[in-house]
């Protein structure tokens, strides 16, 4: 009886490592790796017209959060495993490491997108990116008999003490693109100076760039500085929130794609940066991005209806991305100094 | 270890060289898979913490050390971790005392909810406590109570709740046995309970305590997953290697952070050799086993005990599976199946995977750790020392730390494991050897207790050691080696610190699925599908015990 147990588990184990090796070459050579940090559902959104624009072409999609990825690109940088990097942050794409490791293209349309938006080296271009807002949860809000904040000026007022929370900016981007705008908007002192007022309503520094909203959803505190496309979400829930875009001009990011040079498909990892410019691809950004670069479709319903403005450009601070990429380990570290708990 | 007792010549059956080449054999078996899954990685990452932008030295300790930043760091990680493996040990001591040496009815079923922590993601149950007792959770908002669960103590609830059932396994399998002519000699010279508890089970228990409480506090002081939901601004090493490698990209402060983390182990290395020699073997040839006669007073107060831990376990798990079925927590409570739609990529596709995943997990798992075990025992050597203390560093390695040191060491061409990269395989053996301090001290805890006059009289008997190991010991120690494979089943399904690095697109597994929809705010989703994990870890649980019924073994307890 025993030895029949043994040799059951021992044809499993066999079984599962064959199951388990990799399979073969697919005869069909145009298969290619993408790592991006669009959020879940619309990489999965993307993903799917890319497919069907690109049928020849079969796409294998890694999503990870900005910072994971980051991590794990630089851990692979000695031997690259991906052909194309997908809508991830500008601010950790400009990092020399990472640019090291990638190869200037020009995709095809790419006079579409203006030169604010792409990388004057070709090394990276952005197509989409994301911006800052509160998540303001309605019913805490009046439990607490609170103003609703439109600014982050507004959020100074002593009532807000212990109901704000915000991201740290040392781990996540969205915390880091909120405090950039705020010392960009404010000049060098007075930014400062207005970070450590805002410390004092702080609940928490939390460690996402996504929970602060969710926590506010979740009505664990009042307000949650996060980022729009977040609170649009949440909003559709059904979440009892209100969504503010900041008076002062949300900061916001870009979210850019580039060629890995260690790239083995060069070809098929071209004609997919080229669909990211595509009609096909921009239509698809429409859906789900409060931001797209390029022209060729129109805000959804949904939104309008969460409180974005039809004139998105007039909501959003101009952000001089070189300069928030360049100051980064400096601003983090005064920050870690002076205000991190 | 290498203080036992001399073992009787051997009357020359088996000739020594042969014995020697065994250990050899063994030896190598154990030492050269640990220096390529665990080392390896190890040296990889670690190597980044010497690296400085002017060549190789020390100048990054430096930075950190000297901080008060640091200090407070170490300060916060050492006390809670303390305070919280303290309170571990003392419940998962009383559970298992109730549940080992008490008559008690549904002792089953209250093992089983004991061991529900360690199927679900932690992240979710961090998620069930903040569901529970956070500033709009379920008591505050039914009855105002001003809990602001967010902090140290959050914190040291949560760990407690995560270490539970680790520090439990290795209690329970430490009281299991006994010697029942102990007890009955010193019920004849009159001694009264305390004095027998304290003259000989805790004597009997002193590893497995020693073993539950360094598991308990490498366990908690490596974790970040807890520390990142409910902690709020309280802040500790674990997720401060977190701040430095996902935050901002800095390898070499992070794997400085790593190598301070690696001390307690290290430390519980020392402890355990000089505990491990003073230990008392419970279970000699001549021992009678346990006969747990029923006492009103002490069943009765152990029940009570046990019975509350596992309704404050059912509780905070009984929030995250109600969740699941519930529109949108806490706004509208209606019942609803829609969370089970997973609008995830790949659906549920993850959760198959996993579960090859956990079979791998469970069948490496076990060879690898208990060989360990038995090699340290039984086949002493110049190297059993390293054996040890590497066997335990795993739990002592931040499960990111690890991640990230295998994509190092195996995406780099020049390694002949190469080819593994991006292979499903690599998964199971990133877990084998991230749990291997937990499977090994439960194998190991249940060697040290059966006595070395089982091996002496075999050896007398002309056995050779392996025979001796195939003839005794194993029919002995394998219901631990079930409970072993069981473990490594359950910790395959859920950990995801240390996997997130190497899945790719077509290794997605189920734990990362939990993290994207609680990444983007899908709150009951990701109780849905820990419950799906959950079902499966329990569903597998019955189906071991039906096909143990099947080959007509009976009274092994999965999870002890």
């Amino acid at each position: 009886m025993r030895a029949a147990v043994y040799n059951l588990m021992a044809t499993g184990l066999l079984a599962g490592f064959l199951a388990a090796s990799p399979e073969p070459a697919v005869a069909q050579a145009q298969s290619i790796t993408v790592y991006t940090s669009y959020e879940e559902d619309e990489a999965a959104a993307f993903l799917v017209a890319a497919k069907k624009d690109l049928p020849d072409i079969d796409v294998k999609m890694l999503r990870l959060s900005t910072g994971d990825l980051a991590a794990r690109i630089l851990a692979e940088s000695a031997n690259p495993q991906h052909d194309v990097v997908w809508g991830w942050a500008v601010t950790n794409m400009i990092d020399p490491r990472i640019l090291a490791l990638l190869e200037p293209y020009e995709p095809k349309g790419i006079d579409k997108v203006a030169a604010q938006y792409r990388d004057a080296g070709k090394k990276w271009f952005a197509v989409t990116g994301y911006m800052a807002a509160f998540c303001v949860n309605n019913e805490r809000l009046k439990a607490k008999n609170l103003p609703l904040p439109t600014s982050w000026e507004d959020l100074l007022d002593p009532r807000f003490k212990g109901e704000v929370v915000m991201p740290n900016p040392a781990s996540s981007g969205t915390g880091y693109l909120q405090i950039a705008s705020i010392i960009q908007q404010r000049g060098e002192e007075k930014g400062w100076e207005y970070l450590k007022g805002l410390d004092k309503n702080i609940a928490q520094y939390i460690k996402s760039g996504s929970r602060p909203c969710n926590v506010a959803s979740a009505g664990e505190f009042a307000v949650g500085a996060s980022f729009a496309l977040r609170a649009i979400k949440n909003i559709a829930e059904g979440f009892p929130i209100t969504m503010v875009i900041p008076k002062e001009g949300a900061g916001n990011e870009l979210e850019a794609n580039a060629l890995v040079a260690a790239s083995k498909k060069k070809d098929a990892a071209r004609r997919f940066l080229d669909w990211t410019l595509s009609p096909g691809a921009v239509n698809a950004y429409y859906d789900w991005k409060e931001i797209v670069t390029v022209a060729g479709g129109r805000m959804p319903e949904r939104f309008v209806k969460a409180g974005l403005p039809a004139d998105i450009s007039s909501a959003m601070f101009k952000m001089d991305f070189a300069r928030a990429g360049s100051e980064r380990t400096q601003i983090i570290d005064r920050w870690k100094k002076d205000i991190e708990r | 270890m290498t203080r036992r007792t001399a073992l009787v010549a051997s009357p020359g059956v088996v000739p020594a060289s042969d014995e020697r080449i065994l250990t050899l054999a063994v030896t190598l078996a154990v030492v050269l898979p640990l220096f390529s899954f665990f080392v390896l990685p190890l040296v990889a990452i670690l190597s980044k913490s010497l690296a400085t932008s002017d060549g190789i030295g020390f100048g990054n300790y430096l930075r950190i050390i000297g901080t008060r930043r640091f200090a407070d760091l170490v300060i916060n990680s050492v006390v809670m971790s303390g305070l919280a493996s303290l309170i571990t040990v003392a419940l998962a001591f009383v559970f298992a005392y109730a549940t080992q040496r008490c008559r008690l009815p549904g002792r089953e079923l209250l093992t089983l909810i004991a061991m529900l922590p360690l199927f679900a993601p932690s992240l979710v149950q961090a998620q069930g406590l903040v569901l529970l007792l956070g500033r709009n959770g379920l008591l505050n908002r039914q009855f105002g109570f001003g809990i602001d669960i967010y902090g140290f103590w959050g914190v040291v609830i949560a760990n407690v709740l995560y270490a539970f059932p680790f520090a439990l396994l290795i209690l329970a399998a430490a009281l299991a046995v006994g010697d029942s002519r102990l007890y009955e000699s010193a019920r004849v010279m009159g001694a009264k309970p305390w004095r027998m508890f304290r003259t000989i089970t805790l004597p009997g228990a002193r590893y497995g305590l020693a073993a539950a409480f360094f598991v308990a506090f490498s366990l908690i002081m490596t974790d970040f997953g807890n520390a990142v939901v409910i902690g709020g601004d309280f802040n500790v090493l674990a997720t401060e290697v977190y701040n430095q490698v996902i935050g901002q990209a800095n390898f070499e402060l992070g794997a400085v952070i790593g190598v301070v983390l690696l001390m307690p182990a290290i430390l519980a290395q020392f402890v355990e050799t000089r505990l491990s020699t003073r230990q008392v073997q419970a279970v000699s040839a001549q021992s009678r086993p346990l006969d747990i006669r029923p006492e009103l007073v002490r069943d009765t107060a152990f029940g009570i005990v046990a019975f509350l831990i596992a309704g404050l376990i059912l509780l905070v798990i009984g929030t995250v599976f109600f969740a699941s079925f519930v529109r949108l927590w806490p706004y509208n409570m209606s019942f609803t199946v829609r969370h089970y739609a997973f609008d995830v990529q790949n659906g549920l596709a993850p959760l198959w995977t996993s579960i090859a995943v956990a079979f791998m997990a469970a069948i490496l798992g076990t060879a690898m750790t208990s060989l360990a075990a038995i090699v340290v025992q039984k086949f002493p050597s110049r190297s059993t020392g390293l054996i040890v203390l590497l066997s335990l560093m795993s739990s002592a390695v931040p499960g990111m730390v690890l991640g990230l040191g295998y994509v190092l060491a195996f995406n780099n061409p020049a390694n002949p494991l190469n080819p593994l990269y991006g292979t499903l395989v690599l998964i199971p053996i990133l877990i084998v050897y991230y749990m291997h301090a937990q499977g090994f001290l439960i194998t190991l805890t249940s060697l040290k207790q059966i006595s070395n006059s089982f091996d002496e009289a075999a050896t007398t008997l002309g056995a050779s050691r392996l025979r001796t190991i195939m003839t005794v010991t194993m029919p002995l120690i394998w219901p631990s080696l079930v409970s072993v494979g069981v473990l490594f089943f359950m910790r395959a399904m859920v950990t995801l610190s240390a996997v997130i690095f190497i899945i790719s697109p077509t290794t997605q597994v189920a734990a990362v699925s939990v993290l994207q929809l609680s990444d983007r705010g899908a709150v009951n989703q990701a109780a849905a599908f820990s419950v799906c994990i959950m079902a499966v870890v329990i569903g597998a649980l019955l189906g071991l015990k039906l096909l143990l019924a099947l080959c007509a073994v009976r009274d092994v307890r999965l999870i002890r």
